[in-house]
């Protein structure tokens, strides 16, 4: 039986269809096998960011409607054996779909994947609703600013009303920026949303320039981005994790020469 | 040192205030109360407050505070206390 983590953030534009994209090709890297569930219907985007979307046939509202089976919809990718996904209906509304209808395609899929990762839509009303229905846990993706984290919060009370146990991302944080008193640092989010920490994603040009060519940055693995999304993938499934690597260059020379014993 | 310098002189940096903003407008948010309302309710308790002992109602000041997800109300007043 699988795990069914939703991938929500209320404010639109933080970053929830990337860390979808990316966590679950992560996953699938690692060797799990994994669905991923575009639940913002009428704004479908995870078939766009994960470069899939010239193989769409059928979608979860044809599913719904007996159009077709469940398994009829899902498209595999084809850079990973165990990656598939369950696109979202471009031409209907959020209510041609129930909570129930929702959890019943969350519950089959299960049943034969590891992790079922669902990009929840922004928002708190109908879509939010189905994304969440069927979840077991949710990773909530949050900016440090203001508004982003308003929204957060308002999605974490609306997650422990349904016992939805959730965990943070910190997305496109410039240690620049805070160093400078000119962001939200990490453990001001934290301590605002009194969330436990999966993992903070500093803000990266390699997101873009992947996203264009619709490849999850994991995939190419080199930026920052995407090491640290890695890790927060590992620590999903369980495996044991280092601190990421976020020390200054003479600190890393220092520890080369062993000069420093203890890491910062 | 250039941000500590700036804030010397402008005093918060913009990371802070945007904290300071934060809380405040969580706390109404969690609570559901809107900030005039807030105020309201500081004048009603000021008058409860004034029925048992001297203040001034001016000085009742109203607070709430949000840390850890628990939300906390505070209303403090100096009591005038009464010469002999």
């Amino acid at each position: 039986m699988g795990r069914a983590i939703v991938i929500t953030s209320g404010k639109g534009g933080v970053g929830k269809t990337t860390s979808t994209a990316n966590l679950g090709s992560a996953l699938a890297l690692l060797g799990h096998s994994v669905v991923l569930v575009d639940a913002d219907t009428g704004l479908r985007n995870l078939d766009v960011v994960m470069g899939l979307e010239n193989r769409i046939v059928y979608h979860s509202v044809d599913v719904v409607r007996g159009k077709c089976t469940l398994q009829k919809a899902l498209i595999k990718d084809r850079r990973l054996d165990n990656l598939w996904i369950l696109p979202a209906s471009q031409t209907d509304d959020k209510d041609a779909m129930t909570p129930d209808d929702m959890r019943r395609i969350v519950t089959e899929l299960k049943a034969t994947h590891d992790f079922v990762i669902i990009d929840c839509p922004a928002g708190i009303e109908q879509g939010f609703k189905n994304a969440i229905a069927g979840a077991d846990e949710a990773v909530v993706v949050a900016t440090p600013e203001v508004s982003s984290i308003r929204d957060a919060d308002r999605v974490v009370g609306l997650l422990a009303q349904h016992d939805i146990p959730a965990r943070l991302i910190v997305n496109r944080i410039s240690q620049h920026l805070v160093k400078r008193g000119d962001m939200l640092s990490q453990s001001d989010v934290i301590e605002i949303l009194a969330l436990e920490l999966l993992g903070t994603v500093p803000l990266d040009d390699q997101i873009i320039a992947t996203t264009n060519r619709g490849m999850p940055a994991v995939l190419e693995g080199k930026s920052a981005a995407a090491k640290e999304l890695m890790r927060i993938a590992k620590k999903l499934a369980g495996l044991e994790v280092e601190a990421p690597e976020n020390v200054g260059l003479f600190t890393r020379i220092g520890r080369a020469l062993g000069l420093s014993a203890q890491p910062a | 040192m250039w941000n500590n310098i700036r804030n010397m002189f402008s005093g918060k940096s913009s990371r802070d205030v945007a904290k300071g903003r934060l809380q405040l407008v969580l706390a109404h948010d969690r609570t559901g109360l809107e900030g005039g309302r807030l105020q309201e309710m500081r004048e009603e308790i000021a008058a409860v407050i004034a029925r048992y002992v001297q203040i001034d109602a001016n000085e009742v000041e109203i607070e709430i505070e949000t840390r850890s997800r628990e939300t906390q109300l505070t209303v403090s007043s100096r009591i005038v206390t009464r010469t002999a």
